[in-house]
C-alpha cells in the first residue's frame, strides 16, 4: 500500500504540484506565420531563416529573443483592419495594437541568469538548426501552457518535459549536462569549460 | 486493513521504498541546488538590446562625460567616456552609483505633492500640476496685489552663469523681491580672488596637466577635488611609470587623507594657518631672489612700495612678507619647521611649472578669500600666469545674456526694497546677499519677513555649514516651495513640493567645469524618459510665470527651457570658434595649433544640435590666445594689492583700514569668548566615497565605507591617540563633540594621522531625510560648524570650529 501509494505520489501528484500552469496571455499560431504563402517577405531557404525573421539578432549580433510587439505591427498596424479572420486576431489588435503595449509572453525558454548562452555562435558558427534545441516549436498551432517550476521560479522545458528525466530527442531537456554533451559530440569539448557559460 | 503497528511499518517502509524509485527526491535535490544559485530576490537586468547613450553627467560642477549603457529603455551602467576631454574614460564613485538616484522612489518625489504631516517628516500627498502651480502662483500674486513682493525669497543651488539659475533670478525680477540667495560655494571665493587679483568675473582655470609641482593647499586631488574624472585620471598618469615628467605633488593638510599620504610630500600644517604657510614660502621666494623678475616689473602692481596720489606710502607685498612672515616666524604659527619651508620654497621657485592650488577637500565649499589670495600670490610670484602648467585667466564663456527683464511698477518698487539679511560695507563688500545673515534675520523671532520662500537645486538645511541655522529659519517660514527631485531635509520642510527630473532625465548644463584651463560649455542629455510625474524645474518656471498677473508673458517669450539654453549658445557661435567633437590625440591642453581650428558651423542652429549630439563645446588652449590676454584690474596688472577693493571701499565711505585690507595676509581667526571650554579645533573632511553636495548619497556608496567611519548608525570621529589619552579615551568610546552651536555624538577613531588637538568629522553622513540607507547613519558636522565669518567674503567659516570632547 505505502509502496503504490508513493509511487502515485512520486510519478502523478508531485509533478503536478511542482509545476504552475499558466496560459499564454494569447495564442500564436506559429505554423500559421511560418507560410511564406500568408506571410509576406519571409521567405528563406531554410526553417532557420524563417524563425530568425521575427526571433532576430539584432546589429550588435545578441539574439532578440521573444519579438516585441513592434514585429507584430510590421504587418497588423491598423487595429481596424485583421488580416484574417480569426477571434484571437481582433483580440490581439483591440488590446496590445491598439494600446501599443508590449503581449506579456511567458518563456519557455530562458536560461538561468547564471548561464551565459550565445545564439548566434550555435546558429551561424556551428550552423545549428533551431529544432536542435527547440523541438518542432516552429510548426506548432497552439502555443502550450507554460509551466513553471514553483521551486527554482523556471520553465519546466529547462529540467526537460519529463518527470523521468530521460531524454530521447536533443530538445526535450536543456541542462548543463545537455549543452556538455553536444560539444563532446561535436568535438568541442573546450567549450565544456566552466567560463564559457558561467562567466 | 486494520491499522496495527505492524500494518503501519509496513506502509512506512513500503511508502519510503517507493519513494525512491519515483522521481521526488533526486529531483527536489536538484531543484533546491538550482534554487540556490538563482535566489529570485536578487535583481536581475531586463533581457532587451544594449544600446549606449553618450551623454555629460551634472551631479558635480566637474561635467565630466558619461556613457550610459542601457537595456531596452533600462539604464544599467554608467561608464566614463573616451571621447570627452574632460575625463577620458574615467569617472568618481557618485557617477558610477548615480543609477541609484534615478531608480529609487525612496528617495525621489514621484510628483508634486502637499505637506500633509507636520514639517519636517516628510508626509506628503499627491496633487496635479495645474493644482500645485495654481496654489504657488495664487500666494505669489496676492503677494503682488499687496504690493509686498518682496515677501517672496528663493535660495539657488545651480551653479553661476547656468540658464536654470539664470531663469530663477529672472522670475523673482519679475515678481519683484530683491531676496534672490545663492548657496555658498567655490564659485564665490574663486571669481573674488580672480576679480581681486586679475580683474576677471571669470572661474579660476589650473593647468594641471602640464604643470611639474603641484602645491596643493588643501585640495583633496584623491577625494573628489575639481572635475573628479580629470584629477583623478590625472592623478593616474602623473604616477604612470613610464612618465618621465613625474610632477611633485606636495598636500599642505593638517589630517593624513588619501591624498596626503599618496603625495609625494605632506606637510601638516596646523588648520587654519595655512595663509601664513604660503607667505612664509613667498618670504623665501623673495629673499632668495628666486621669484620671476620680469613678470614681477612688468605684470604686477603692490609688489614694491609706492606712493599713491594723496601722497600716502605703501609698504608692498614685499615688504610685508619679508618683515612679517620669516620662516621663524611661521614655524610658529604654522608649527611646520622653517627648514622645510625654506626647501619647499626652494623646490617650487626652480620647478619648471609650478602651481599652488586652493579648494579645501572636494572644493564644492567656499574658501577663506585671503588664504586662496595668498596662495594665488605664490603663482605670480613665479610668474606662471597664463604659461603651459600655470593659472589661466579665463573669461566668462561667450553665452548670450538674456534680454533685460522688463518690470512693472509692483516689481520696481519692490526691487528697490532692501534684502533680507543684506550684506554690507568693509566685512563683504562684494556680496550682494548672504544666505547666513539672511538665515539669521529669519531666525531672530517676531514676524517673519519672508512669507514664500522657494529653493532650487539646493538642501542647504543639510549642506549650510552654519550651525542648524539654516534649518531655524525654515521653521519661521510659513510657506516653503522645493523644487528637489529628492526627498532631502529641505523638501521635508516644505509645504508644497514641485519636483524637478533627475538630471538623467533632463538637459543640463555644465558652465566651465571646475578648474579646467579651456573654455568648455558641457551639455548632458536625458538618458531616459522621464520615469515619474516629475517636471524640468526650467519647465516648471515658464509655466508658473504663465500664470502670474499680468508681468510674466514678455518677460519670458520662450516656448520650453531649450529655447533659452539654444538662445544662450548663440553666444557661442557668435564667438567665431570652438570644436564640438574631442579626438583624445588631440588634447586641448597641448598648447599645439590645431589643423582645424573651427568646425565651420552652417548657423547657430547648427551649432546648438551639433552640441547636443556631443554634448561638447570647447576651444582648445593656444600660445597665441594665452599671451594676449590680459589682467583686467584698474591698474591692468595683477594686483597684489587690490585697487579695485580700495576703490569699492571708498565707494562704500569705508576707506581700508589698513594696507592689509587690500592685500593677502594672515589673521588668526578670531579666539572664541571662552577658549578654555573650546580648547580643541573640529575639522571637518570630505572622502571620495561619500556625497557630500545637496544629492542624496547611492546605497552602494556606504558599503564602501570602513567600519571605524560608520559602524551600523554611529560614525566616527578620527583624533589622534595623544589627543585621546589626554582625554582618557579607547577606541569606539562614545564621545560628545561640543561647540558654540551645538554638540554631536560619535564614537572615537584613533589615527595616527590626525593632528594632536584636533578632532575630526566627515560630511556627508548625520542624514535627517532620504531613505533607511542614510537617515540616522552619522553625525553632520555642520550641526556644530560655529566659526563666525570669513573676512571679506562674508561667507562662512567652517574649515575649523574650537569644540570640546566630554567622554560619554
Amino acid at each position: 500500500m505505502g509502496f503504490i501509494g508513493s509511487l502515485i505520489v512520486g510519478w502523478v501528484i508531485f509533478p503536478m504540484v511542482l509545476y504552475s500552469k499558466q496560459a499564454q496571455p494569447m495564442n500564436f499560431d506559429h505554423a500559421l506565420h511560418m507560410d511564406p504563402e500568408r506571410v509576406f517577405g519571409i521567405d528563406g531557404d531554410t526553417e532557420t531563416e524563417r524563425c530568425l525573421f521575427c526571433h532576430a539578432f539584432r546589429d550588435d549580433g545578441t539574439f532578440a529573443g521573444i519579438p516585441k510587439l513592434e514585429n507584430c505591427t510590421q504587418c497588423h498596424d491598423d487595429p481596424d483592419m485583421p488580416l484574417g479572420e480569426s477571434e484571437e486576431e481582433q483580440a490581439f489588435l483591440n488590446e496590445y495594437v491598439a494600446d501599443e503595449k508590449e503581449i506579456p509572453w511567458l518563456s519557455y525558454y530562458r536560461q538561468p541568469d547564471c548561464v551565459y548562452f550565445s545564439h548566434i555562435a550555435h546558429v551561424n558558427m556551428g550552423q545549428m538548426e533551431c529544432g536542435v534545441c527547440h523541438g518542432d516549436h516552429g510548426q506548432s498551432e497552439i502555443l502550450p501552457p507554460y509551466e513553471e517550476n514553483r521551486l527554482t521560479g523556471y520553465s519546466r522545458m529547462i529540467w526537460g518535459k519529463r518527470i523521468s528525466g530521460f531524454k530521447e530527442n536533443t530538445w526535450d531537456r536543456m541542462k548543463m549536462d545537455d549543452c556538455a554533451e553536444c560539444h563532446t559530440e561535436k568535438g568541442q569539448e573546450q567549450n565544456n569549460a566552466c567560463f564559457v557559460c558561467h562567466k | 486493513m486494520k491499522l496495527d503497528r505492524r500494518n503501519f511499518i509496513k506502509l512506512m517502509v513500503g511508502g519510503a521504498v517507493g519513494l525512491q524509485v519515483t522521481p521526488l527526491p533526486w529531483k527536489i535535490t536538484d531543484d533546491i541546488a538550482i534554487w540556490t544559485q538563482n535566489w529570485p530576490w536578487v535583481p536581475v537586468p531586463a533581457e532587451g538590446a544594449y544600446d549606449h547613450e553618450a551623454s555629460v553627467c551634472s551631479l558635480c560642477p566637474g561635467g565630466c562625460g558619461i556613457e550610459v549603457r542601457k537595456v531596452d529603455e533600462r539604464a544599467v551602467k554608467v561608464e566614463g567616456r573616451e571621447d570627452y576631454p574632460i575625463n577620458p574614460g574615467g569617472l568618481c564613485p557618485l557617477g558610477m552609483g548615480s543609477l541609484q538616484l534615478l531608480y529609487n522612489e525612496d528617495i525621489r518625489f514621484t510628483g508634486p505633492m502637499k505637506r500633509v504631516g507636520p514639517r519636517g517628516a516628510g508626509v506628503f500627498q499627491n496633487i496635479s500640476w495645474d493644482e500645485a502651480l495654481e496654489i504657488l502662483s495664487g500666494r505669489v500674486n496676492v503677494l503682488r496685489r499687496d504690493s509686498r513682493p518682496e515677501a517672496v525669497a528663493a535660495i539657488d543651488g545651480n551653479p553661476v552663469e547656468s540658464t536654470a539659475s539664470l531663469l530663477i533670478q529672472r522670475l523673482m525680477q519679475t515678481i519683484g523681491s530683491p531676496n534672490y540667495l545663492r548657496v555658498p560655494s567655490f564659485e564665490d571665493t574663486d571669481r573674488m580672488v580672480n576679480l581681486l587679483m586679475q580683474g576677471v568675473d571669470g572661474p579660476v582655470a589650473y593647468d594641471l596637466e602640464n604643470a611639474d609641482f603641484i602645491l596643493s593647499f588643501g585640495c583633496g586631488l584623491l577625494e573628489g577635488w575639481g572635475a573628479p574624472g580629470r584629477i583623478l585620471g590625472l592623478w593616474g598618469k602623473w604616477h604612470d611609470r613610464e612618465n618621465k615628467r613625474k610632477p611633485t605633488v606636495v598636500q599642505v593638510e593638517s589630517r593624513a587623507s588619501n591624498t596626503a599620504s599618496k603625495a609625494d610630500q605632506w606637510v601638516a600644517a596646523a588648520p587654519g594657518t595655512e595663509a601664513a604657510l604660503a607667505l612664509g614660502i613667498a618670504h623665501v621666494i623673495i629673499k632668495d631672489g628666486l621669484y620671476d623678475r620680469e613678470f614681477i616689473e612688468q605684470k604686477t602692481f603692490g609688489f614694491h612700495p609706492w606712493n599713491a596720489a594723496d601722497w600716502k606710502e605703501h609698504q608692498g607685498f614685499q615688504g610685508l612678507v619679508l618683515s612679517e612672515y620669516s620662516p621663524r616666524k611661521v614655524q610658529d604659527i604654522t608649527g611646520v619647521p622653517a627648514e622645510r619651508i625654506v626647501s619647499l620654497a626652494r623646490s617650487f621657485a626652480k620647478a619648471k611649472a609650478p602651481i599652488a592650488i586652493w579648494g579645501k577637500g572636494k572644493g564644492d565649499l567656499n574658501g577663506s578669500l585671503y588664504e586662496s589670495m595668498c596662495v594665488h600670490s605664490l603663482n605670480a610670484l613665479v610668474g606662471n600666469i597664463n604659461k603651459p602648467g600655470g593659472v589661466l585667466v579665463l573669461d566668462r564663456l561667450p553665452l548670450k545674456q538674456l534680454p533685460e527683464t522688463p518690470l512693472d511698477p509692483i516689481a520696481e518698487a519692490g526691487l528697490k526694497k532692501t534684502p533680507v539679511g543684506a550684506a554690507a560695507g568693509e566685512d563683504s563688500p562684494f556680496a550682494a546677499n548672504l544666505l547666513t545673515r539672511f538665515n539669521e534675520a529669519l531666525s531672530a523671532g517676531g514676524p517673519s519677513p519672508v512669507e514664500l520662500l522657494m529653493v532650487f537645486g539646493a538642501n542647504p538645511a543639510f549642506t549650510m555649514p552654519d550651525g542648524g541655522s539654516m534649518r531655524r529659519a525654515l521653521k519661521a517660514v510659513p510657506f516653503i516651495v522645493s523644487f528637489s527631485p529628492f526627498r532631502d531635509e529641505t523638501a521635508f520642510m516644505a509645504d508644497l513640493v514641485l519636483p524637478d527630473h533627475m538630471a538623467f532625465e533632463k538637459w543640463s548644463e555644465i558652465i566651465q567645469p571646475r578648474g579646467v584651463q579651456y573654455p568648455l560649455y558641457g551639455l548632458g542629455k536625458p538618458v531616459v524618459k522621464p520615469l515619474y510625474q516629475t517636471q524640468d524645474a526650467g519647465e516648471t518656471i515658464l509655466k508658473l510665470a504663465r500664470r502670474l498677473d499680468k508681468a510674466a508673458p514678455e518677460a519670458f517669450p520662450w516656448k520650453t527651457f531649450e529655447d533659452i539654453m539654444a538662445y544662450r549658445a548663440e553666444g557661442l557661435f557668435e564667438a567665431g570658434a570652438g570644436l564640438v567633437r574631442y579626438k583624445p590625440a588631440q588634447p586641448p591642453w597641448s598648447w599645439k595649433p590645431f589643423a582645424e581650428p573651427a568646425a565651420g558651423f552652417k548657423s547657430s542652429k547648427d551649432m546648438w544640435q551639433k552640441i547636443k549630439a556631443s554634448g561638447l563645446w570647447y576651444q582648445p588652449l593656444d600660445h597665441q590666445r594665452a599671451a594676449m590676454t590680459t589682467f583686467k584690474t584698474p591698474s591692468g596688472q595683477f594686483e597684489f594689492y587690490s585697487t579695485r577693493l580700495e576703490m569699492k571701499l571708498k565707494d562704500l565711505n569705508k576707506a581700508p583700514s589698513s594696507d592689509l585690507v587690500c592685500m593677502p595676509h594672515y589673521a588668526p581667526s578670531s579666539p572664541p569668548s571662552d577658549s578654555s571650554r573650546y580648547p580643541l579645533a573640529m575639522v571637518p573632511y570630505d572622502m571620495v566615497n561619500l556625497v557630500s553636495s545637496w544629492l542624496p548619497n547611492p546605497p552602494f556608496l556606504n558599503k564602501t565605507l570602513l567600519p571605524e567611519q560608520l559602524l551600523k548608525d554611529a560614525s566616527y570621529a578620527e583624533i589622534h591617540p595623544d589627543t585621546a589619552k589626554a582625554y582618557g579615551l579607547k577606541q569606539d568610546d562614545l564621545v560628545q563633540v561640543e561647540s558654540v552651536a551645538g554638540e554631536v555624538r560619535v564614537r572615537v577613531c584613533l589615527f595616527e594621522g590626525a593632528m594632536p588637538g584636533v578632532v575630526y568629522l566627515p560630511f556627508g553622513l548625520g542624514h535627517t531625510a532620504y531613505d533607511e540607507f542614510s537617515r540616522n547613519k552619522g553625525v553632520n558636522p555642520n550641526d556644530i560648524i560655529a566659526a563666525g565669518a570669513d573676512p571679506l567674503s562674508g561667507l562662512p567659516v567652517w574649515w575649523k570650529t574650537p569644540v570640546q570632547l566630554n567622554k560619554v
